[in-house]
């Protein structure tokens, strides 16, 4: 088990943030934990300069409350660091990467090197760009990455860290109540909506809003 | 070791015994005067009695759970707080907490389907008498899961009353396991959770083959007619009647009485939800509206004059909605009453006066005779009261325009939305006069409701959606073979063998409720594609109805253009929720009538026939309800996979193969007990998909069974690839996996598929155009798959 793996395993059972072991978030703001607006608090305006993706961390569905741990609602230079830290760091995407806006930050990222997990139909978009993308059923993938034995999509080895965005929202959000609670890989959301069930997660977001915080993910990434 | 159960010869009835006085012997059914013998080792299952082959199961489909909370509530210790697999006050973990829930799901479908059946029993006893005789059509083997979990061949509806008992002690047994304190372990709930799906099957093959039996349902038919369906078919100006659930018993009465009195001209009749597959199984003149789906958009619409409940799949808001629209509501099964007076023993005048003065909303009736007299008498009556006050929930053209304009788009109804669907786009379109958006959500929406809670701005936002979907919905009009029972065993001996062979390239049974991922259509876009690949489409259910909902450019639906037989190619509806049995007991029937196997009390050689040898997968798309998720348990235990849509991940809990864990795969050679590493086949027993083009190379995938022969190999095959191309634009990654020898690859595509097998760095002959090296094993036509040591003939050290 990675240090990383390690530390996440023990915030799971605290059911805190592990502040000490884990990637350090590097903005300031991103220490404080994430508000939980009222239900009829809705997605504001994108019009600051700045994207703050913490906004709204409220699950999208509006009975997903799965308990006492919910996502670290986190700007998007922290998964951006993380993945561009992470020894072997997986992006899944799934049936609503289709969209051009959105297909092409999920090229963006692939084209760095990050393996990349197409589940659903998300294949028929990613198979021609020339990325490291496998077809894989997201059921069967969450069993296997709660599989310290598995060697990954390639063969090569397990992840030490899962991003994802453009899944069905209920889909993912149970595939990844598997992860949490089963697995000690850390689980990122980069979707335009709040995942309680992953570790770190933007909040709801709207369209415009996301697409500007993918790409604020993609700068933080290596070039290649 | 065959087991021979001998049974009294004596008759029913009481008898005094001379010389001892006040002694009286009542006999109250014999069984049987003939001799029947068990042929397996397990009759009447224990909760235990099955454990092994679960553990087989389980060790190579490991439970996958995806907890739809964290925490536990089920006793005054907690709430407990089990994120992470933490334990909670009482010793439970997370895993086993899942479990549980498995468990008591399942528990709760095989309940649902055996008290339907136990409701059915009483009624047709009373009527018929219980030496009725079982009539399904051609067959000797009449109940196959009967015959497999019981080991006895029912010859009468009354030998039925021991399977029930049986059926409801084991639940009970079961749902005792569940409080907290009892059992502990996660593989052992999964278990129980297998034995209680297997109960459902059993208590479904009760319900369904006592209603074949006893009320002239179709028996074994391949051509029965065709039943009109769709929100569009009825004509709204006669007086009309919708009844929904399940249970055919009070729509029997009604359907008698309207038959008997030249009503159905005068009256419409349709059900929503199973109840309606059955009435038209009963009487060809009822129609259908559709599935639970259905239920608040028809409800709403303000067609319905009079609304007839049974049991299952009934909303629970069934009777506010009515009320609003002064739509009588008549309860006719102790399961749901709603609260409604008990007016069994008042007279029919008296309820309809007290109905249609708006006295009182709607009745409990139990006296199903009074229900047959009074449904038409108050649709008469009530009918052209309702429709002279044009009583609907839609909003009028003026109302439309105002409630769309106030929609914020505050996404709220999309966030409660169990499809999240994209309202607030739709609400801006047709503020600016285009309604197509809220067209093609009507197909979307799963008709729940929820939308109009959310709405900030009290929105009747389901209302709005039907009102701008009014020109689709008039257009509504489909057609469904109605309900066949059983497969008969003319067919299975006509079509086993290319089934077991591989040459017919699989069964696929599309079961289930209408929670579909994205709309009715993919049902029908997935079965026309899969049975013009020859694969045998089963479907029953509101599947069954929403496959007929749709029309090709000929105006033709799928029910219209293929024959119902169980050959290649073919569509069948056997029928209701309830008739799901027979789906399962077809693949019984395969291994008894084409390989001879043996079935009274001896489940484990069956499942594990079945699950080597039939290429049957169960489509569950839209599954939402308990029972669903114990019809999907009961067919794992028989060996039968199945896939479920997105939304069964909310089932929390799949069983999912590790095609990477090579050991998962051995089997053994029943022919010397020798271990054979086998390709995974099938991959799965319980999974899910996000999208149907994710689904049907999958299904294709399934259909892979280690029996295959070369032929079937190869078939099979194709589909996966050429399915996995055309939906996902890419070959499969694991297609090699499952060629054994150069004779598995399709003979179209042969030789560029060998090349990449070289590539792989597999071995070719090309001189001779063979594989040398690389495949996981050979083909040997002789191979006797099995996962269980005692059914091999001798065991190898």
């Amino acid at each position: 088990m990675t240090k990383i793996a390690q530390a996440v395993k023990r915030e799971k059972m605290a059911g805190k943030p592990s502040e000490k072991n884990v990637e350090k978030p590097v903005e300031k703001n991103l220490e404080k934990p994430s508000e939980m607006p009222s239900g009829k608090e809705e997605v504001k305006p994108a019009a600051e300069k700045v994207i703050d993706t913490t906004r709204s961390a409220v699950p999208f569905d509006t009975a997903n409350i799965p308990g006492p741990k919910m996502a670290r609602a986190v700007m998007p230079a922290v998964p951006g660091k993380m993945l561009a830290r992470a020894k072997r760091p997986l992006l899944i995407v799934g049936s609503e990467v289709h969209d051009t806006d959105v297909l092409a930050r999920a090229v963006a990222i692939g084209k760095t090197g990050i393996q990349i997990a197409a589940v659903g139909n998300a294949y028929t978009s990613l198979g021609d760009k020339g990325l490291d993308v496998h077809y894989i059923n997201m059921h069967a993938l969450a069993s296997y990455l709660c599989d310290p034995n598995w060697k990954g999509l390639d063969g090569k080895g397990g992840y030490d860290l899962v991003v994802f965005f453009g899944i069905t929202y209920y889909y993912v959000s149970q595939a990844i109540s598997a992860l949490k609670n089963f697995s000690n890989i850390k689980v990122i959301s980069i979707d335009k909506y709040y995942h309680p069930n992953a570790d770190m997660s933007f909040g709801n977001l709207k369209d415009d809003v996301f697409i500007a915080a993918l790409d604020e993910v993609i700068k933080e990434l290596p070039k290649r | 070791m065959q087991d021979l159960i001998y049974q009294m010869k004596v008759k029913k009835g009481s008898f005094v015994i001379e010389g001892l006085e006040n002694v009286q012997i009542n006999i109250g059914k014999i069984t049987a005067e003939e001799e029947q013998v068990v042929e397996g080792p397990t009759p009447r299952p224990e909760i235990i009695s099955l454990r092994n082959w679960d553990y087989r199961l389980l060790d190579r489909y490991n439970p996958v759970y995806t907890p739809t909370s964290d925490m536990c509530d089920y006793c005054t210790y907690g709430k407990c707080d089990l994120t992470g697999n933490k334990e909670g006050a009482c010793g439970i973990d997370l895993e086993g907490q899942s479990a549980r829930q498995a468990l008591m799901t399942s528990v709760m479908g095989a309940a649902c389907h055996s008290a339907h059946g136990r409701h059915l029993l009483h009624y047709l006893i009373k009527k018929y008498g219980e030496d009725h005789p079982i009539d399904v059509g051609p067959s000797n083997l009449k109940a196959p899961l009967t015959e497999t979990i019981m080991g006895i061949q029912p010859q009468t509806i009354g030998d039925f009353l021991p399977v029930l008992e049986y059926v409801e002690e084991q639940l009970t047994q079961l749902l005792a396991a569940a409080n907290t304190g009892q059992e502990g372990s996660s593989r052992d709930f999964e278990s129980k959770a297998l034995h209680a799906g297997m109960l459902d099957l059993l208590g479904m093959e009760v319900a369904d083959i006592i209603q074949i039996s006893c009320m002239g349902l179709p028996k074994s038919d391949e051509k029965t007619p065709m039943a009109e369906i769709g929100m569009g078919i009825l004509d709204p100006k006669k007086p009309v009647v919708i009844c929904v659930g399940h249970n055919i018993a009070a729509p029997a009465y009604i359907l008698d009485y309207m038959d008997k009195n030249g009503q159905f001209d005068k009256i419409e009749i349709a059900g929503l939800c199973c109840t309606a597959q059955d009435m038209t199984r009963y009487n060809r003149n009822a129609k259908i509206i559709g599935s639970m789906s259905k239920e608040l958009k028809y409800i709403r619409s303000g067609i319905p004059d009079v609304l007839v409940t049974d049991e299952q799949c009934v909303r629970a808001d069934i009777l506010k909605e009515a009320k609003k629209l002064h739509i009588p509501v008549i309860a006719t099964n102790e399961k749901i009453t709603y609260g409604l007076p008990d007016r069994s023993n008042d007279s029919v005048d008296e309820i309809i006066d007290d109905l249609v003065s708006g006295k009182q909303d709607g009745a409990l009736l139990l006296d199903l005779e009074k229900v047959g007299e009074l449904i038409p008498k108050l649709a008469m009556k009530i009918g052209p009261i309702r429709k002279a006050k044009g009583l609907t929930a839609l909003p009028n053209e003026e109302d439309f325009k105002k409630l769309v304009a106030k929609c914020t788009k505050c996404l709220q109804c999309t966030r409660d939305c169990p499809q999240s669907l994209p309202i607030g786009d739709a609400m801006a379109a047709a503020a600016g006069g285009d309604l197509v958006p809220f067209e093609i959500l009507h197909d979307k929406c799963v008709g729940c409701g929820r939308c109009d809670f959310s709405c900030p701005v009290d929105i009747p936002v389901l209302n709005v959606i039907e009102k701008a979907a009014q020109r689709v919905i008039r257009e509504e009009k489909g057609k469904m073979r109605i309900g066949r029972g059983q497969i008969g065993d003319p067919e299975i001996r006509e079509e086993g063998r290319n089934l077991v062979l591989g040459t017919t390239p699989g069964v696929l049974a599309f079961v289930g409720c209408g929670n579909y991922p994205d709309g009715t259509k993919d049902v029908y876009d997935i079965v026309e594609e899969m049975i013009q690949r020859s694969y045998i489409i089963i479907s029953s259910g509101c599947a069954a109805m929403d496959i007929g909902m749709y029309k090709d450019k000929e105006g033709k639906t799928l029910y219209e253009r293929y024959p119902g037989r169980f050959i290649k190619g073919n569509l069948l509806n056997t029928g209701s929720c309830v008739s799901n049995a027979h789906i399962a007991a077809t693949t019984i029937k395969v291994a008894s009538i084409f390989a001879g196997r043996k079935t009274k009390g001896n489940w484990e050689e069956i499942a594990d026939y079945v699950l080597n040898r039939i290429g049957a997968v169960g489509i569950a798309w839209g599954a939402y309800s308990q029972k669903a998720f114990a019809i999907a348990t009961g067919c794992n235990r028989l060996g039968i996979p199945v896939v479920a849509g997105p939304h069964g991940t909310k089932y929390r809990r799949a069983f999912i193969g590790k095609p990477y864990r090579k050991d998962d795969w051995n089997v053994l050679d029943g022919r010397d007990g020798s271990v054979v590493n086998v390709e995974p086949a099938p991959e799965h027993l319980m999974i899910t998909a996000e999208t149907k083009e994710e689904l049907m190379p999958l299904l294709a995938k399934m259909c892979f069974r280690p029996s295959d022969n070369s032929l079937g190999r190869a078939i099979k095959l194709t589909h996966y690839i050429e399915l996995s191309e055309k939906y996902l634009k890419k070959m499969p990654d694991d297609w090699h996996v499952y060629v054994r020898s150069e004779q598995d690859i399709p003979v179209a595509k042969r030789e560029p598929l060998m090349k990449l097998l070289e590539e792989r760095g597999w071995k070719i002959d090309w001189e001779k155009k063979k594989i040398t090296e690389g495949p996981l094993r050979k083909v040997d036509v002789s191979f006797q798959p099995t996962n269980v040591p005692r059914l091999c003939k001798e065991v190898k050290k």
